[in-house]
Parts: structure tokens; sequence; C-alpha cells
């Protein structure tokens, strides 16, 4: 069994209300009645790592390769959701004073998702500023796979340390 | 741990995440005037401790003008609006799950005197920042290293029913296009009653005896207006006529029965010609 459906068990076995037992603080009763069904997970998998870049010339991570950010989702089977992003336009170096940034951008293919299959190459290419809508796999398999690249731009005069940002995905269960 | 360090730690961490999200149940909250009450369960199934914010907002699903479903949201919401994003409250809306922990969050409704019957909708957002990871590396100063951090939203429906809730739906407008190896099917929905209508929609194609010989299911939920587009597999279809059928009904297998507001099975079909 996969860890997460392991994971999603689990939890079913938590969420079930045993005779004896307290219900929660307060007692309130009949909440957990409606604690049941599906489960909704999303995992970060991986962040999105350029590593080191060279300055002065831009550096691309694209969504297939291995540096790129990844996150799988888990849901109710052949649900609809949809996926948005807030993404940086510039990456603060946390090592130098501030000020010291660098422009990252996002194409119109630098995201992919797959439905139902961790395999990146077989997923379907959008763009991240626009998001999108995906459906979650048949029941062997009822995971969404989001991967997301992107381009840096450092200047030849940037300053040497780490730079970073926060990539945000929001799902929204339809 | 210091902001540098946790960066670092980031940036070279090498391996993939060991995995960084926290579980929720359920994906949909029903409330009730009785208990005015609801809760959503987190747990976090890592080995590092998950940030988690909790807040709402008014939306609702709908379709844009390809027929895909988006979320609309409405930021300020007028007072014919069923929204109940402005008087339900979540506690604790800021916490910190543990590894291999559970944290139940309560939602408490406050809702206006005077409330007409009919559900009321919000969307609650939960907001989730993966653990700190184990630096695996030496950091070397003269370079330039660049990595993103990744955080997770997840958006989920809170319902509020008071008094006699009732829901329908009608559909018009349907229609079909060959479109490549796939049909795509249009329809135009809407929500009757004063409740969203929670359904599914299966959508067949069927020759001249009846033989299914593609099909789609999805589940549904129309809280005005919509026309969403599906899309079945049809592969190479030889030319002639068949039957594209479309079911809804409020069957859903991911919700409790005595969640979804039932209500008459609605069909239509339409002709389909492949030449």
């Amino acid at each position: 069994m996969s860890r997460p459906r392991l994971v999603a068990v689990l939890l079913l076995g938590l969420l079930v209300p045993r005779p004896g037992l307290s219900q929660g603080v307060g007692g309130s009763v009949g909440i957990d009645a409606n604690v049941i069904g599906p489960v909704l997970t999303i995992t970060t998998l991986s962040n999105l790592n350029f590593g080191s870049v060279p300055k002065g010339v831009a550096t691309t991570v694209q969504p297939t390769a291995a540096g790129a950010g990844a996150w799988q989702i888990q849901g109710s089977k052949n649900a609809n959701v949809t996926i948005t992003f807030v993404l940086p336009a510039l990456l603060t170096n946390i090592q130098a004073l501030p000020g010291s940034t660098m422009p990252v951008s996002f194409g119109a293919t630098s995201a992919r998702w797959n439905r139902a299959t961790n395999n990146v190459a077989g997923a379907t290419a959008f763009d991240p500023s626009g998001g999108t809508t995906g459906k979650l796999g048949p029941p062997a398999n009822p995971y969404i796979y989001l991967w997301i690249g992107g381009t840096v731009t450092p200047a030849a005069t940037a300053k040497p340390g780490v730079y970073t940002g926060t990539i945000i995905v929001t799902i929204a269960y339809l | 741990m210091k902001r540098t360090g946790l960066s670092l730690a980031l940036l070279w961490g090498a391996a993939p995440l060991a995995g960084q999200g926290v579980v929720i149940a359920p994906h949909a909250v029903f409330m009730d005037a009785r208990t005015r009450s609801g809760a959503v369960l987190l747990y976090n199934p890592n080995t590092e401790p998950v940030e988690v914010a909790i807040s709402f907002f008014f939306g609702y699903p709908a379709t844009d003008s390809a027929g895909i479903i988006v979320v609309r949201t409405v930021e300020h919401p007028d007072s014919t609006s069923p929204s109940a994003a402005s008087w339900i409250q979540a506690f604790p809306r800021r916490l910190t799950v543990p590894p291999l922990e559970r944290q139940t969050i309560r939602l408490l409704a406050s809702p206006p005197p005077g409330l007409a019957d009919g559900e009321y909708w919000a969307r609650l957002v939960i907001s989730a920042k993966g653990g700190q990871l184990p630096v695996t590396g030496v950091a070397d100063t003269a370079k330039v290293r660049v990595g993103l951090t990744l955080e997770v939203r997840t958006i989920i429906g809170v319902f509020y029913r008071k008094g006699a809730v009732y829901t329908g739906i009608s559909l018009s407008g349907l229609r079909t296009a060959v479109v490549g190896d796939s049909l795509a099917v249009w329809a135009r929905l809407t929500q009757q009653g004063n409740a969203a209508y929670i359904g599914s929609a299966h959508a067949a194609l069927v020759d001249s005896t009846g033989k299914t010989l593609a099909e789609m299911k999805a589940p549904i939920g129309v809280y005005y207006t919509m026309e969403p587009r599906y899309a079945l597999p049809i592969g190479a279809l030889a030319p002639g006529r068949y039957r594209l059928r479309l079911d809804l009904s409020t069957a859903r297998e991911d919700l409790a029965p005595e969640l979804v507001l039932p209500s008459p099975p609605v069909r239509d079909s339409v002709e389909v010609r492949v030449p």
C-alpha cells in the first residue's frame, strides 16, 4: 500500500467515533459525524531548485527537470479541482544587504499536470500564471501530480549568496 | 532555525523532500442552525511540523467562456448573496501541527438575526507551510544559488443550512461536437431552490443498439448557472448516428448520504452525427 493511501486509511480509522470515548473538548455531539469521506492531501514532493547559476546568464529549469518543484494532490476520485499559483517576480538574496534581488519568470509551459500517474513526460503543460483545472484520477489512483519550472536572470553584477522566494499553489475543491 | 539556515537547508537539500503537506478531512463541511458548528481535522504525516493558517472567503464554482470550471471569488458580496464568510469563524486560526499528530479546527457560525431559511456558503482556505529540512551540504558563499520554496493552500466548501432547504437543477442547451479524438459536451445547468445542487454528472455515448461506446462521470456543484464542457474519449468513431445521454443526480460517493440534499434525476439526450 502506498504511503498516502496508508495515511488516508489510518486517518479514516482515527475519524471513526468510538463508543465511550470523548469526542472532543466541549463534547460537541454531532461534529465528528460529519467528518467522514475521502481526505484531501497536497504534498510538496520537491522545491524548485536552480542550484548554482552563472552571473549574467539566464538559467531555466524545465518542469520536466530534476530541479522542478513538484506536488502530489490526493482527493476524491474523478473530482475536479482548480489549480492556481501566486508567483514571485523577484527573488531576494538572504545573505546580502537588503535590496539584492534577482528576477524570476514563468512561461506559458512552465507548469505541467498529470492525472493519476507520477509521470511528468506525459503531463499536460499550462501557464502557471493563468492556472488550470485538473481532474483527480480514478479510484485506483485518485491523484493529480503537478510540476513547475521557471527562469532566473541574474545580473552580471549579482552579489553572491542564496536567492530565494516562495511559490504558493492553491487547490480548490469544486 | 534562523531564516538563513532554513533557506540553506532548502537549497542544499539535494534529495527530494520526504513529503511536506497536511491531510485534510473532510473536503466539504456541512453545518446547520441547530449545532452552528463544524470541524476540520488536520493530520501531519511527516517528520517535521507544519504551520497552518485558516481563513474564509465567499466564492463558488462557475464556468468561464470555454466551459472550464473555476472558483469565482466575490470579495465584497452584497446583502443578497448567500455568503457565510463573514460570520463563520475558525478556532484556532493559526497553529502548528506536530509530526504524526492531528489537530482539529472548530468552526463556529454566528449568523445575523433574522437570517432567512436557506443554505449559505463560504470557502475555507487552509494554508500550510512545509517543515524544515536538514542541511545536507556546506554553503559556498562565493556562488550565486537560487531556490524557491513551495507553499500549499487548500480550499474546501463550507455549507450552513437553516430551516427548510431544498435543491434541484434544470438542464438545457445540450450540444456536442467532435474535437479530435474526443466528444465535447456542453450543457446549461441552473440551480433551483435555496441550496446548491451537489451531485454527479454522467454522460454516455451510445449507438443505435444502446451499447455504451464512451462515458464519463464527474461530481458537480451548481450554485447559480453554469455551462460546463465535458470531454468523452471516443477514439476513431465510425461514421454514423449516435446518441449522447446526460444524466444529473444527487448521488455522491464521496459524501455521506445524509449530507446530500436529494433531488429527482434530470436527463436529456441529443443526437450525435459523425460524418
